[in-house]
């Protein structure tokens, strides 16, 4: 029994660490205010960066820093516009989205080439730099450890989370009170994207170290609802995260001893996403884990004094 | 820099149209420089894209429908982010008509009828999900009606593996193919059905005389505008809100049932990777209308032109991405359709404003 316990444990942790960076991140952003729908396209481009840089410089810690600056970067941009010019955050983040799907073929397919012709030569490929994960799984969960309660920090005791805070709750009294927001939501932004940048590239080499196109499409929702059902909370996100990575990663066995489909597994970080966000909404958790009363709203500090 | 309110905006076509280039020309870079595709063959396709009305027939019917449904809880600043997942459920409501009704061999006008308006009904009763917590709690639709994309997938896939598999599919997970009677007819010559002709100019025409001629029009628009003076008139707003978002899911549901019974004739698993993803290029089309009803035909068939000429851009450049570029997910398409919105979605603000640089000295 214990031995089953641990593989479990073993099984879903490089799972658990993509999903929680991936939703910790997303959750920052959105406390400063920004309404985030860019998220599935950035982590599947985040994918098809960390596998196009490993087959190129055959480093792991190469992969992650690149996706993670590329994925900050689209933070930032999206910061900035959503921001400095009164636009829609939805629809700045669906067109993030759909770019960032087209941008990932286009830079996964090449990478692709290189690593079949690899591979036909009868080189490993990639495989030579894939670490074997041995006691890797404990480092796993020391990095969400060490993640979530730095992110709890920050937003909870620090200056720079009450100014993130202040930022999502009302820009406009915030900026009265001497808050920058642009320069509040940027960094909130950038650290956010970084973490959903790293969790990608830890999707791709350490969960499922194999690459076609199209593939993460789908698991930045599920973040999204991952991060949505804990409210953003950082702490709280640790439980769905932790749900969902066994559920997804262990679905072929759930399926064939329970009898349960897998779409229902699917399924059930959308519902459970939706069901957080009605309960939040009318229990008393409302104080702590209701979105940010300004999130997706248009933040335009030209048109104050108009 | 300093950003200033223009005295009058520009004319409202301006922007869309040097949206619409600016996000051509980055497209172009963008494929030049990670596909190494020659800027002429972009070109060529766009242009076969632009010329061949009857093939973009099928897009154009549908991408027009869509651009309508969302664009009557757009006008009341409802953002309808769902239109995905009331299109899979109007395909599912119309599969189960074709499917498993004897309706298409007693009477095949009265089943594709049935289709639709069932396709209708499930489309609308799909949004009234997300416009109810949206009316009463004040739950924000968008992420709502996002997410509700995919528990639709969910349960047609659900559906598709288990009780609907097809009895002539060699067990492979997709439905049988809809019967002969219960596929639309075809117009000759182009891609579109008579079904989706006849469709598209009653949606037209009702959407025009809903919200030129009737309360609930004036209402939805009030509710965009000004919805405090709608709730000082003492009108019911959360009511408003309903209808609104469930009339833009009836109509985006009818989507499901033409692109069953006029295109695919068949759910194929998992339905997610297979969709047209009409309900969210049918955003871009919306929000490229202006939100003007009469300009929607005309994005539509702009962003149709484009759909089809990312397909057929595929074709040609397939070659220098070691010919794995596939064909179903088209990622030039996204390309275009990402870099048209976004520069669309930052440049619409210099409608009304403009920049000014100021040196501070």
């Amino acid at each position: 029994m214990s031995g089953s316990i641990l593989s479990f444990i073993v099984g879903a942790s490089s799972l658990f660490l993509a999903y929680y960076l991936a939703a910790v991140g997303h959750g920052l952003m959105e406390k400063s205010g920004i309404l985030n729908l860019a998220i599935d396209g950035v982590f599947t481009l985040g994918v098809a960066i960390a596998f196009a840089v490993s087959v190129y410089t055959l480093s792991v810690p190469m992969a992650i820093l690149a996706t993670s600056i590329i994925a900050a970067l689209f933070g930032l941009m999206l910061a900035f516009i959503t921001t400095k010019l009164p636009i829609s955050h939805g629809a700045a983040g669906l067109s993030t989205m759909f770019l960032g799907y087209g941008l990932a073929a286009l830079v996964g397919l090449p990478a692709k080439v290189v690593e079949n012709k690899r591979l036909i030569s009868g080189s490993e490929g990639l495989a030579i730099i894939q670490p074997s994960l041995g006691y890797m799984w404990v480092w796993f969960y020391v990095a969400v450890f060490i993640v979530a309660v730095t992110i709890w920090y920050l937003i909870e005791k620090t200056k720079i989370g009450a100014a993130i805070r202040a930022a999502g709750e009302n820009p406009a009294s915030a900026e009265a009170l001497g808050v920058n927001v642009l320069a509040v939501r940027l960094f909130a932004s950038g650290v956010g994207y970084a973490l959903i940048g790293i969790g990608a590239a830890i999707f791709e080499l350490a969960y499922s170290p194999v690459w076609s196109q199209g593939k993460g499409m789908g698991y930045g929702w599920i973040a999204f609802a991952i991060s949505l059902s804990a409210g953003r909370h950082p702490i709280l996100t640790l439980v769905p995260a932790m749900i969902f990575a066994a559920l997804e990663k262990f679905r072929f066995i759930i399926e064939s001893t329970y009898n349960v489909p897998t779409d229902l597994g699917k399924m059930l970080p959308f519902v459970a996403a939706i069901a957080a966000m009605i309960i939040f909404m009318v229990t008393p958790l409302k104080r702590k884990l209701a979105p940010p009363k300004s999130l997706g709203k248009i933040y335009f500090r030209e048109e104050r004094t108009v | 820099m300093v950003i200033v309110r223009r005295v009058k905006p520009l004319p409202y076509w301006i922007i869309p149209i040097i949206a619409l280039l600016a996000g051509i020309a980055v497209s172009t870079i963008i494929l030049y420089i990670l596909a190494g595709a020659s800027p002429a063959a972009v070109f060529s396709a766009i242009a076969y894209g632009f010329t061949r009305p009857g093939v973009i027939a099928k897009i154009f019917v549908a991408l027009t429908i869509v651009g309508i449904a969302l664009l009557v809880s757009f006008k009341g600043s409802i953002w309808n982010i769902g239109g995905e997942g009331q299109i899979t459920f109007g395909m599912m409501a119309a599969a189960w008509v074709a499917l498993f009704t004897m309706l298409p061999y007693i009477n095949p006008g009265l089943a594709q009828a049935s289709m639709i308006i069932l396709a209708m009904i499930a489309g609308g009763f799909w949004a009234l999900l997300a416009a109810l917590p949206r009316a009463y709690l004040g739950l924000d639709e968008v992420p709502v009606t996002l997410i509700m994309n995919y528990i639709a997938y969910y349960i047609v896939d659900l559906l598709v593996y288990g009780p609907w598999r097809g009895s002539s599919t060699h067990n492979y997970p997709r439905t049988d193919t809809i019967p002969s009677q219960a596929m639309f007819p075809q117009i000759p010559g182009t891609t579109m059905t008579w079904d989706g002709l006849f469709l598209l100019i009653i949606t037209f025409i009702g959407v025009w005389y809903l919200l030129r001629n009737t309360s609930i029009g004036l209402r939805i628009k009030i509710l965009g505008n000004n919805p405090n003076l709608l709730r000082s008139s003492g009108i019911n707003v959360p009511l408003t809100i309903i209808l609104a978002l469930t009339i833009s899911g009836l109509i985006a549901g009818s989507v499901g049932a033409l692109y069953l019974g006029g295109d695919v004739y068949h759910i194929g698993y998992p339905i997610e990777s297979q969709t047209a993803n009409y309900g969210y290029t049918g955003i871009l089309v919306a929000w490229l209308s202006m939100l003007e009803l009469i300009a929607v035909p005309l994005a539509a068939y702009i962003v149709s032109a484009l759909y089809e000429a990312g397909i057929k851009y595929q074709t040609l450049v397939g070659g220098n991405l070691g010919g794995m570029l596939t064909s179903g997910t088209s990622a030039i398409v996204d390309i275009f359709i990402g870099s048209i919105l976004l520069l669309y979605t930052i440049l619409i603000t210099f409608s009304e404003y403009k920049i000014k640089i100021i040196i501070e000295r």
